[in-house]
């Protein structure tokens, strides 16, 4: 026993050398993973407190670029309560076929005018000069290109600050403002007005992490929104201005400044969403596919305001993709009703 | 010094460090678009000589996982602290003065003298470096570029470790 005790007590840093760097190893390799509490990285309570601490005192040296960015943004916004001229305008005939004699045959798709009138004078003057109710309020919101709803009252899109980013690591992470008691729950997207920003990885009661599309493991279903060729944008590394998309067909016609948006498949951003322009692609002899360089629509270099959204039939749809994965679905699973999350305090 | 002394300066060092860095250093901009300052690592660098190995470790391992949660990065600072924390006895033990440390000694860039500094810096500051990024990678695929980002880094954290050491440690007579 005494020998043990002298053993243990000889060999003590060798030994708590190891066990410690097992702990961190663990901890490092295990950090992808959703599984983790939120105790371990910037969500927590202490760490998200002290940061957003920082950040309220650096705002105040950055408010210009700030108010630059916010107004950028608004200006976006309202340009859309002021459609363009012909937006309004709808053709009243269409062209359907040709008679014997080879004239086109319209069949128009409102009574005609002098009808119209005539119908509207024998109806009298029930609702006299009465204006027409003026269009309704627009609904929805523009954002990264792909129109999301904002009076959607079970899946709101929550607006958030990022107070912590990182750019210079070969995995990044974001550090939000928001956390569960705001509707954020781990595996929603985050989008910011210029395009897609992540995903969320753990979210405590007031803050969350995100994995930042500049992270290894990160995979963004997106498309070619100009002919609708299905790929995957991965983040090489090094550059955080430029992404990869991959697996687009070596016989497919590609060119340079192409947008390429979310396709939607992975149910995490909603259809459509900017993910960035095609910059240059080159074909590889030994690749099946071509290797398309993204220049990323978001400049995570000065990310300040972003937004997490909610897919709504997400729940719905992983439930089914996982009981036609997975061999014997459990019952609790199953028969789990698709409820929304969490509705936030308001 | 009393026990509680040192007990209460070394908890103020460990979060003037850690708060320094999270603060204010961790916040400027990579040098040359690739190295970082890991200034936290003073707090493990410029611990007394005497202290047991057990205590070191277990306060790199403390300070490291403090980082890992500031930057979300698992467990990798925890695992490079350690590290250092436990290569930092061998590292002084190669450099003891001819007849050997004093009672008074600290890692004081005054009372060791220029190059014994230097040398105990840019040693155990290259090999906690070269640990963090290649670990980080995971793998040895881009060498040259780690190795770039690994040497501006050694540049950026020991100048900040020297302005630290000029500014904060005490003048003394150096040894003759």
């Amino acid at each position: 026993m005494r020998n043990l005790i002298a053993f243990l007590l000889r060999f003590q840093g060798v030994m708590l050398f190891v066990l410690l760097e097992v702990v961190s190893l663990f901890l490092f390799v295990t950090n992808s993973s959703y599984q983790r509490a939120a105790f371990f990285n910037s969500a927590n309570t202490y760490a998200g407190t002290l940061m957003a601490r920082r950040t309220q005192v650096t705002d105040y040296f950055r408010l210009g670029e700030l108010n630059k960015q916010l107004l950028a943004d608004n200006a976006q916004l309202r340009q859309q309560l002021y459609p363009p001229d012909f937006a309004r305008r709808e053709a009243d005939s269409l062209p359907v076929g040709r008679d014997t004699l080879g004239h086109l045959i319209y069949r128009h798709l409102r009574p005609d005018p002098s009808q119209a009138l005539a119908s509207a004078a024998g109806q009298a003057a029930a609702p006299t000069g009465k204006p027409r109710p003026a269009a309704p309020r627009p609904d929805t919101l523009l954002l990264g290109g792909a129109k999301l709803a904002t009076r959607d009252v079970a899946y709101p899109l929550v607006p958030a600050r990022v107070l912590n980013n990182s750019l210079r690591a070969v995995d990044n992470y974001l550090t939000l403002s928001v956390g569960t008691a705001d509707g954020v729950q781990p595996g929603l997207g985050v989008l910011s007005a210029n395009g897609v920003v992540g995903q969320v990885k753990s979210a405590s009661a007031h803050y969350a992490t995100v994995f930042s599309l500049l992270h290894s493991k990160m995979a963004i279903a997106a498309k070619i929104k100009r002919d609708g060729t299905f790929g995957s944008v991965k983040w090489p590394g090094e550059d955080y201005s430029h992404a990869l998309l991959d697996y687009i067909p070596r016989q497919n016609r590609l060119a340079v400044g192409d947008s390429v948006v979310t396709s939607g498949y992975n149910a995490i951003f909603p259809e459509g969403v900017f993910v960035g322009t095609v910059e240059s692609f080159v074909k590889e002899p030994d690749k099946n596919f071509w290797t398309v360089n993204v220049r990323l629509g978001v400049d995570f270099s000065r990310l300040t305001y972003v937004y997490v959204v909610h897919n709504r039939p997400r729940t719905e749809r992983d439930s089914l993709e996982a009981a036609l994965t997975a061999p014997e679905p459990t019952p609790a699973k199953a028969a789990k009703p698709t409820t929304p999350p969490n509705r936030p305090r308001r | 010094m009393s026990v509680l002394g040192t007990l209460v300066r070394q908890l103020l060092r460990f979060g003037l460090y850690a708060g320094f860095q999270v603060l204010v250093v961790g916040q400027l901009p990579p040098l040359l678009g690739l190295g970082w300052c890991f200034l936290y690592l003073g707090f493990v660098l410029f611990l007394p000589l005497g202290t047991p190995i057990s205590l070191q470790l277990l306060l790199g391992f403390g300070i490291g996982l403090a980082m890992d949660i500031s930057y979300d990065t698992g467990g990798l600072h925890a695992a490079a602290a350690v590290l250092l924390a436990y290569l930092r006895p061998w590292v002084l033990r190669l450099l003891t003065p001819r007849d050997g440390y004093d009672a008074q000694d600290t890692v004081n860039v005054h009372q060791m003298g220029w190059q014994w500094f230097l040398v105990y810096l840019l040693l155990l500051v290259s090999i906690h470096h070269a640990a963090y990024f290649f670990l980080e990678l995971g793998s040895f695929q881009h060498p040259l570029r780690t190795l770039a980002r690994v040497g501006v880094s050694i540049l950026f954290t020991s100048t900040a470790l020297l302005i630290v050491q000029l500014l904060f440690s005490p003048v003394r007579r150096k040894r003759s």
